[in-house]
C-alpha cells in the first residue's frame, strides 16, 4: 500500500508487547465474528442421536473459526508484523452512502433518478471530482444503463419515480 | 478416443448453433444468428473492456457482469460467462503491461518484464506475445479437459458422501497451500465463508439459522451479492485510497509494431511450452489456479535463463511464460468443476453461483444430463480464445485509450452500475444494501492483510460440504472415523494432512514465500 510511511511508531494504540498490531486486531475481529455466530447460533438444535441438527455446523465452524482468530491473534502478539494501515474515510464513506442511497430510491424513485444521485454522490468521495465532467458523465452512463438493462438484458426496471406513472 | 471427437462435435455444434431471431422491428421476418458465437464474442469483448480497466481484477469482473447473463439460456449465459473470464484475464495483462497496475495477483508476474518492455517501446510485442501465448495455452488447454473430462467423471460417480467431503477439504488445503500470503489467516478466511454459507435456512430441517427474522436473509445471502461487494465495491474504496492520478504512469507514446520479431517468436517459443505444461499441471489441481502458475512459470524461467539478469529488465520470456501458465491453468480449472463440481478458485466459484441461478448443480451427474452444455462451454473455450486472438490485437489501440480513462470519472459509473446489476438479480433493495456492508468487510480485509479470495470460496463450498458431511455422519452411522477408513477418502484426508504440515514447515514455508518474493524483487 502506498501509504506505508505514514505510521510512526509511537501513534500505535496497542500496548508495545504487540509485535504485530495489524495480525492482532485482525485475529481479535475474527473471534468476535465467530463469538457473534456463536451466540446466532445458540438458539439451534444440535445434535440428536447421530444425526446433525441445524445449529451443529454453524457451531462446529464457529468454534474452528474462534480457534484460528486466536491463533492469528497469538501470532500478532509475538511475530514482528505489519502495523496497522491508515484507514482513509472520505472515499468508504460516500461510496456507502451512494449505494445506501441507490438502495433507498430505487423502490419509490425509479432508476433513473437513483442512478444519477447515486453517482453524483459517489463522486464526492474523490478530490479530483470536477462538477460539470461529472454530470455529463453521470448523465450518459444513466442513459446507458436505462438501455442496456431493460432492453438489451431484457430485465424488467421501473425507470421514472412511482408518482410519476400513477 | 473415438469418444473424445464425438464430444468435442457436439460441443462445436452447441457453440455454432444458429437460432431464429424474429426481431418485432422486421415485422416478422425471422434472420438466423448464431447466437452461443454471439454470446462468447460479447463476453471476451465486454470483459476486456472491464478487465483492462486499472485496479479491477478477474474476480471483479466477472462478479461484476455477473447480472448481465442471468436474462440468458443457461448454455448460453455460461458461455458468455467462460468468455468474460478470458477476456477479463487478457485485459488484465493489457493494463499490466501498459500501464503497470495488476488488476490481480495473477498478472502481477506479466508487469515485471511486460511494463519494462512497453517503456522500451516494445509493448506491441508485449501484448502480441501475451495474446498468441495464452491462445496456445488455451488450445493445449482444452483438449486436455475434453480428455479428461470423461474419466474423471466416471471416478466422480463413484464417490461417497465420505470422499466427497474428504475431496473438498483436500481442495480446500490446496486452496491455501498455493495462495499467497499467511495459512493461518487463509484457512480463518475459508471458514469465515462457511459460516456465511450458513446463514438462512438449514437445508434438511428448514430451521433458519442467523437470519434474525430478516425476510431477505431467510433464503441465505445471496451469492452474487457477497461477490460483489467484496471484490467489486472494496476494490473501489480501497482504489480510492491510493487515488492519486500520478501513480498511474501510463505508457504515452503510442502502441506500434505490433508483430514481434522473428527472434521474439525463437526466444518465447520454449517459454510458451514450459509455462503451459506447468500452468495446467497446477491448474487441474483442487485449489490450483492461475496466479501460482504464473508465478512458478516465472520463477522457472529465471532459474533456466542463461542470463538471469535479464529478467525485470523486459525480457520477453518473463511475459510468454508467465502468460501461458495463466491462461492454461485459468482453463484447466474448469475441469474439477465440471466434473467433480467442485469449484478450484473464486472465480470458479463464481461459476457455480451463475450454474445455481440457473438451476442447474454443477457436478459427473451435469456430463452425463446436459452434454451439451459442458461440451459447449469446453468448445467455446477455444473458440473464444481465437476470438480474443483476433480482436483483440488490433484493437489494443482502443483499450489503451481506455486506460486514460480517470478514475474519478470510472468509479462512480462502477457504484452504479454494480448497484443496478445486484437490484436487477433479485428485485431486492436489501441485496444492494448487504453488498456495500459487504464492500466495508473486504475493505477491513484488504487493510488487515486477509485475502477474500478463499472466504469466496469456502462460502461456496459450504453447503455441499455441510451436506456431505452430514450425509457421511449418518450413513456410517455417527462414526468419524468414516472419513479415515475408507480408502479414497483415507487417502484424500492423508494428502490434505500432509499438504497442510508441508506448507507450515518452515523450511518450504520459505521456500514457497521464495516463489512469490523472488518474482518481485
Amino acid at each position: 500500500m502506498s501509504d506505508a510511511p505514514s505510521h510512526a511508531p509511537e501513534k500505535s494504540i496497542l500496548p508495545s508487547w504487540v509485535k504485530g498490531p495489524q495480525d492482532f486486531v485482525g485475529g481479535i475481529a475474527l473471534m468476535a465474528i465467530a463469538a457473534f455466530a456463536l451466540w446466532a447460533s445458540s438458539d439451534l438444535q444440535g445434535m440428536h442421536g447421530f444425526s446433525f441438527g441445524a445449529g451443529t455446523a454453524p457451531r462446529m465452524f464457529g468454534i474452528l473459526l474462534l480457534g484460528l482468530g486466536a491463533g492469528v491473534t497469538f501470532v500478532g502478539i509475538f511475530t514482528e508484523g505489519e502495523a496497522l494501515q491508515k484507514f482513509h474515510w472520505r472515499g468508504p464513506v460516500f461510496v456507502i452512502l451512494a449505494i445506501a442511497s441507490f438502495a433507498l430510491c430505487i423502490r419509490p424513485m425509479g432508476m433513473v433518478f437513483s442512478a444519477m444521485s447515486s453517482f453524483m454522490i459517489a463522486a464526492l468521495g474523490s478530490a479530483e471530482t470536477r462538477w460539470l465532467e461529472t454530470a455529463i458523465v453521470g448523465a450518459c452512463l444513466t442513459t446507458f444503463c436505462a438501455l442496456l438493462f431493460p432492453y438489451a438484458l431484457g430485465l424488467p426496471l421501473q425507470m421514472w419515480p412511482a408518482f410519476l406513472i400513477r | 478416443m473415438g469418444d473424445l471427437f464425438s464430444n468435442l462435435g457436439l460441443g462445436f455444434a452447441t457453440v455454432f448453433q444458429f437460432v431464429q431471431w424474429t426481431p418485432s422491428f422486421l415485422g416478422g421476418m425471422s434472420i438466423p444468428l448464431p447466437m452461443n458465437i454471439l454470446l462468447c464474442l460479447v463476453g471476451a469483448l465486454v470483459g476486456t473492456l472491464v478487465g483492462v480497466l486499472p485496479g479491477i481484477g478477474t474476480i471483479a469482473t466477472v462478479a461484476m457482469l455477473l447480472p448481465i447473463t442471468f436474462g440468458l439460456p443457461p448454455v448460453g449465459a455460461l458461455i458468455m460467462l467462460a468468455g468474460i473470464y478470458y477476456g477479463a484475464q487478457y485485459g488484465g495483462s493489457t493494463t499490466s503491461i501498459l500501464v503497470n497496475i495488476p488488476g490481480e495477483a495473477g498478472s502481477v508476474v506479466t508487469a515485471l518484464d511486460g511494463f519494462q518492455m512497453a517503456k522500451q517501446g516494445r509493448a506491441g510485442p508485449a501484448l502480441a506475445i501475451a495474446a498468441i501465448g495464452s491462445f496456445f495455452a488455451g488450445c493445449v488447454a482444452t483438449v486436455l479437459i475434453a480428455l479428461l473430462g470423461a474419466p474423471l467423471t466416471k471416478l466422480a460417480l463413484a464417490f461417497g458422501p465420505a470422499e466427497y467431503f474428504s475431496l473438498m477439504v483436500l481442495g480446500l488445503i490446496f486452496a491455501v497451500v498455493l495462495a499467497k500470503g499467511s495459512v493461518l489467516k487463509a484457512i480463518a478466511m475459508i471458514v469465515f465463508g462457511l459460516l456465511l454459507s450458513m446463514v438462512g435456512s438449514d437445508i434438511e430441517t428448514g430451521a433458519s439459522r442467523m437470519s434474525f427474522n430478516i425476510p431477505e436473509l431467510a433464503d441465505g445471502l445471496g451469492f452474487a451479492t457477497v461477490a460483489m461487494g467484496l471484490f467489486g465495491f472494496a476494490e473501489i474504496i480501497r482504489n480510492l485510497d491510493t487515488g492519486s492520478e500520478e501513480d498511474r504512469q501510463l505508457v504515452q507514446n503510442k502502441v506500434t509494431g505490433l508483430m514481434p520479431t522473428k527472434k521474439d517468436l525463437k526466444d518465447s517459443s520454449m517459454p510458451i511450452l514450459r509455462g503451459t505444461v506447468l500452468g495446467s499441471i497446477l491448474g487441474i489441481l483442487p485449489g490450483g489456479g492461475a496466479v501460482i502458475a504464473s508465478f512458478a512459470a516465472y520463477t522457472l524461467e529465471k532459474k533456466l535463463a542463461k542470463d538471469p539478469k535479464r529478467f525485470g529488465r523486459g525480457a520477453i520470456e518473463g511475459v510468454a511464460a508467465p502468460e501461458s501458465a495463466n491462461n492454461a491453468a485459468a482453463q484447466t480449472s474448469f475441469i474439477p468443476l465440471l466434473t467433480l463440481g467442485i469449484p478450484p478458485n473464486a472465480v470458479m466459484a463464481l461459476m457455480v453461483g451463475a450454474m445455481t441461478i440457473h438451476g442447474i448443480v454443477p457436478g459427473p451427474q451435469v456430463m452425463q444430463k446436459q452434454p451439451d452444455l459442458v461440451w459447449g462451454m469446453i468448445a467455446s473455450m477455444w473458440v473464444g480464445n481465437l476470438m480474443l486472438l483476433i480482436i483483440n490485437l488490433p484493437m489494443v489501440g482502443i483499450w489503451v485509450r481506455l486506460l486514460r480513462v480517470p478514475y474519478r470519472l470510472m468509479f462512480p459509473s462502477i457504484v452504479v452500475f454494480c448497484s443496478i446489476g445486484i437490484y436487477s438479480v433479485n428485485n431486492a433493495p436489501m441485496d444492494v444494501m448487504l453488498a456495500g456492508i459487504f464492500g466495508l468487510v473486504g475493505y477491513w480485509l484488504i487493510k488487515h492483510d486477509f485475502e477474500p479470495a478463499p472466504l469466496l470460496l469456502g462460502m461456496v463450498l459450504g453447503p455441499l460440504m455441510e451436506e456431505n458431511l452430514r450425509r457421511a455422519l449418518l450413513i456410517s452411522r455417527g462414526d468419524a472415523t468414516v472419513f479415515f477408513t475408507r480408502p479414497l477418502s483415507a487417502s484424500l484426508m492423508a494428502i490434505s494432512a500432509f499438504l497442510l504440515i508441508l506448507a507450515l514447515l518452515p523450511a518450504l514455508r520459505k521456500k514457497r514465500d521464495e516463489v512469490f518474493v523472488e518474482s518481485e524483487s
